[in-house]
């Protein structure tokens, strides 16, 4: 039984409430990121799922069973810590064997189960080296191999890349991954990097502040943002939000954005959902989904820069840079200065409302 | 780590116990200090843990204004090996943490006196009774004998070692960008070292100078071997307070030793960040 | 907190101005210098003098003039076969042997109840370091008074008998010896918890926890985690505190006077005698030299095997 099922969960420090009642549920071998900016509480969330910290209010089951009062070495949980917390006094053997002799395993079992895991790692011929001063991707394989070793059905990591070279972590990214297909155990994956969890996990669940933003799969949260904080945070930059009011022009209900002008008229089921609704919206859309000069109602803004990346080139807009900004792959044609005028791609307009921040979603 | 209920109760019993061995001597000198003769050498039944009938006779005593019942004469009063500690331990800091200090900066940025860490630390190891009679030698040939001065000397040197340690681990880590952009500004290295350094190591200075002068104070065998009347220092003064008419005078001693125990209690909880460091000779940091 | 590297060698970097840096790294270091010489070479060379002599500050001459009682290696010899000096030796290193590990065990004790925090911690701690930082003449008085046939220790030893207690403490051989350890354990015990402390605070709690969640007891983790990263600091706590055992002197002399007769009189309260008493200087002076060499020679054992 290694669903994870979180209902209601509160965590208090003291005066200060780090999770505001979290209800989530984490299907059986499924690959989870909790997502969200440092202090939204996911660690907070994972620490309680581990046994680590108890829950203020709330409980935490696996399966069926309720998790409250059972302490954190009999949870049966894998759990990698950030700085991998091995034990560098130690070979690698020992930290890999570690589990099994502290619960008693024979000794014939824990050499077994030990030199199979090596094995599967690659970590065969370091077996008798000393922990201390391996490289970092040979220790990110021995702290999971260690948890991994103790067949735990439910897997825990806790940013395991974030202290990782740039360069490597795309590889170590794709090793996880690969492993936890391998495993086939339920993992939660805490982190602060999008692109992590856009291409690691099965879903994402998005925080912020101790809230639970919105939870889905990496491509719901990324069409289909249930606010604007959720928008913001996916996708690198990420959507354009632009503030402003609803008004109704000859062709349809439209968004006046002010300085910018009016935007093309909105998509019908979106302006149904809209109108009769509070006036201060923002008007969204993906930078990725930018037409220049279109035909019809455009939005114009004079062009601050363009950043050449390579594959990409992003077009920032705007006095400062940072109103809008537009990504086009690198043969397309672009204007060299002075104002633009854009318009996004109707599928991709998304509306907000300015005040909750909550998605207006079309009916 | 949360930790069970049955397991912080446990914690709190056993500190509460440590605590309680902790003060009990510490109060009983207490309670004796201000304890009247009569209360001195009460046993069994009689015996109590406060005084029955609280008074500063014994401080009295002991600075010559003779209380109620003790017929005995002092030779001298506290004032003077009061004094004499004052006077030798506060020379003695300065001139340990003089060399000290001044050595500690030749070693970390200059690698002066290689030699000097382990040197020092040897004159730690070995019993100090086993290099006394040279001291004393030399010490009454030059005119040191039964000096304030003189033991200022012999304590400065005792625990040069100390202040040599503690000065040098803060100076390594003291990060040298700041003396070098002096330096960039044409400040020789003295003035850098006057100027700029000492300036801002002024707390671990003032740490390592309290716990030097709280070793100096704490001294008694040195001042034993090396003082006989005059300039003798508060423990001498204390052990040699004894009357055989009054037998042990357990509460004008006990008053003496509170006066004694007191100022390095109150230093050394002032400077507990620094203990560690100064107790390993810098090779573990609080 | 970390361990550092504390091994004698400076890190010198030669720089452009180097005349002058090494200059004034001479000037620096000359004040210890000095003063460091003037009390080892030359009490060392005076000793060596008049160890080979049966010189004593009663003889009337000064001590230049010792050779007019050279008796070459006979206060050596005389050494091996002075019962009372071995005596003491061994006392000393029976109060070593007992001592030590008890305030290492207790400190150690102490310290795994204040690796977290609780409220009143701060005070607490504060209060259980005053014991080292009290006078250790004074805390000698303090234990003398205690342990008084009519005094505190024999009245709370009555709570919890039928009949009062009224053990003469300091009158009788063994229990004054049990008298002088209690003291300085006393006193000490404090020296290991705040060292010990130091050393368990650096243990990485990450470390800890994750070999908790792997399975390990309380007790599993004490050992398999926290001693084997605390070995250097240990061994740290244990050589400062062996080392100042040896020296022990103040605390003990004013409780007991090294008494009843002989039976607590460790080496320095014996060489403290025999100088002061008997003043057989020339003799004191082969016991000092002898003491030295046995420890520098177990000084360089004990760093041999350390470097290993």
């Amino acid at each position: 039984m290694s669903a994870i099922r979180l209902e209601n969960l509160v965590k208090r420090f003291g005066g200060f409430t780090a999770l505001k009642t979290m209800d989530l549920s984490i299907a059986d071998g499924e690959f989870m990121a909790l997502l969200g900016p440092s202090g939204c509480g996911k660690s907070t969330t994972m620490n309680m799922i581990a046994g680590m910290e108890r829950p203020s209010e709330g409980r935490i089951l696996f399966g069926d069973r309720d998790m409250s009062g059972v302490p954190m070495g009999r949870r049966g949980v894998g759990f990698v810590f950030q700085n991998y917390a091995i034990f560098t006094h130690m070979t690698v053997r020992r930290n890999l064997d570690y589990g099994l002799r502290m619960t008693g395993r024979p000794a014939a079992e824990v050499a077994k189960r030990t030199a199979a895991m090596a094995d599967l790692l690659g970590l065969t011929d370091l077996l008798d080296r000393p922990a201390a001063g391996l490289s970092v991707n040979i220790l990110q394989r021995l702290a999971i191999g260690r948890s991994a070793v103790m067949e735990p059905a439910i897997f825990l990591l806790d940013e395991p890349l974030s202290n990782v070279d740039a360069a490597f972590r795309a590889v170590m990214r794709t090793e996880l991954k690969s492993l936890q297909r391998q495993f086939r155990q339920t993992m939660v994956y805490v982190t602060h990097d999008q692109l992590e969890a856009m291409t690691m996990a099965d879903r994402i669940a998005v925080m912020d502040h101790g809230v639970l933003q919105q939870v889905g799969t990496p491509l719901q949260v990324y069409n289909d943002p249930a606010n604007i904080f959720v928008a913001r945070f996916i996708g690198a930059p990420g959507m354009n939000l632009l503030p402003g009011r609803l008004a109704e022009t000859d062709r349809g209900l439209a968004v006046d954005l002010g300085p910018l002008g009016l935007t093309p008229p909105l998509p019908a089921p979106l302006a149904a959902a809209a109108r009769g609704g509070k006036a201060e919206v923002t008007y969204g859309f993906r930078p990725e989904e930018v037409h220049l000069d279109p035909e019809g109602a455009a939005l114009h803004l004079p062009l601050l820069l363009t950043e050449r990346i390579g594959a990409r080139n992003i077009l920032h807009l705007g006095e400062t840079g940072d109103a809008v900004r537009a990504v086009f792959p690198a043969g397309a044609t672009l204007p060299a200065g002075g104002t633009v005028r854009f318009a996004p791609a109707e599928a991709s307009v998304r509306l907000f409302d300015t005040a909750s921040g909550r998605a207006i979603r079309g009916v | 780590m949360n930790r069970s209920p049955v397991f912080e109760v446990f914690r709190y019993a056993a500190i509460l116990i440590a605590l309680a061995i902790t003060l009990v001597p510490i109060l009983w000198m207490v309670s004796m200090a201000f304890k009247p003769v009569a209360e001195w050498q009460a046993t069994g039944a009689a015996l109590t843990w406060v005084p029955r009938t609280p008074t500063l006779d014994n401080f009295r005593f002991l600075f010559g204004q003779s209380g109620s019942d003790l017929i005995v004469a002092l030779d001298r009063t506290a004032g003077k090996p009061i004094l004499s500690s004052l006077l030798s331990a506060s020379v003695g800091t300065l001139i340990a943490m003089s060399a000290g200090t001044a050595a500690a900066y030749g070693l970390s940025r200059f690698g002066s006196g290689a030699n000097l860490p382990l040197a020092l630390i040897q004159l730690r190891l070995f019993p100090p009774m086993a290099v006394m009679i040279p001291v004393m030698i030399m010490w009454a040939f030059l005119g040191l004998m039964d000096t304030w001065w003189g033991l200022a000397l012999i304590y400065g040197i005792v625990t040069l070692p100390f202040a040599f340690w503690l000065m040098k681990t803060f100076f390594d880590d003291m990060p040298k960008e700041i003396e070098e952009a002096a330096l960039v500004e044409g400040c020789s290295r003295w003035r850098v070292f006057t100027r700029v350094t000492l300036p801002m190591m002024a707390a671990p200075l003032a740490a390592a100078a309290l716990f030097v002068f709280i070793l100096n104070w704490s001294d008694y065998l040195i001042a034993l071997l090396l003082t006989t009347r005059e300039w003798v220092t508060i423990p001498v003064y204390m052990a040699s307070l004894s009357s055989s008419m009054t037998g042990q005078l357990y509460g004008a001693k006990a008053a003496l030793g509170l006066i004694a125990a007191v100022p390095p209690v109150i230093l050394g909880v002032m400077i507990q960040k620094h203990l560690v460091r100064g107790l390993t000779f810098g090779a573990l940091k609080q | 907190m970390t361990m550092a590297d504390r091994i004698p060698a400076p890190a010198a970097q030669p720089r452009a101005d180097a005349p002058e840096t090494a200059r004034l790294g001479f000037r620096l270091t000359l004040p210890a210098q000095i003063l460091v010489l003037f009390i080892s070479v030359f009490p060392l060379l005076m000793q060596l003098y008049i160890s080979l002599t049966d010189w004593s500050p009663l003889a009337g001459v000064s001590w230049p003039h010792a050779w007019e009682y050279w008796n070459s290696f006979a206060n050596y010899t005389d050494i091996l076969g002075d019962g009372r000096l071995w005596s003491a030796l061994w006392r000393t290193a029976l109060v070593i042997m007992v001592c030590v590990p008890v305030e290492f065990l207790l400190g150690l004790a102490l310290a795994t109840l204040f690796v977290d925090d609780f409220p009143g911690k701060r005070v607490a701690y504060s209060v259980l370091i005053m014991p080292m930082m009290v006078v250790p003449a004074v805390a000698g008085y303090m234990f003398f008074m205690l342990f008084q046939s009519g005094g505190p220790v024999n009245d709370i030893l009555s709570w919890f008998t039928p009949e009062p207690v009224t053990l003469a403490w300091l009158s009788d051989p063994t229990l004054a010896l049990v008298a002088v350890m209690a003291a300085d354990i006393w006193q000490w015990t404090p020296l290991m918890f705040l060292i010990l402390l130091a050393g368990l605070v650096g243990v990485p709690d990450d470390q800890l926890k994750a070999a908790a969640l792997l399975g390990a007891s309380p007790w599993a983790r004490f050992r398999t985690i926290v001693i084997p990263r605390m070995k250097t600091i240990i061994v740290i706590a244990l050589s400062i505190r062996v080392i100042e055992a040896f020296k022990i002197f103040d605390t003990l002399y004013i409780m007991t006077g090294g008494g009843p007769g002989v039976a607590t009189e460790t080496i320095s309260v014996y060489i403290y005698k025999i100088t002061t008493q008997d003043l057989i200087w020339g003799y004191v002076a082969a016991i000092a030299l002898f003491i030295l060499i046995a420890l520098s020679v177990a000084a360089v054992w004990a760093m041999k095997r350390m470097a290993k």
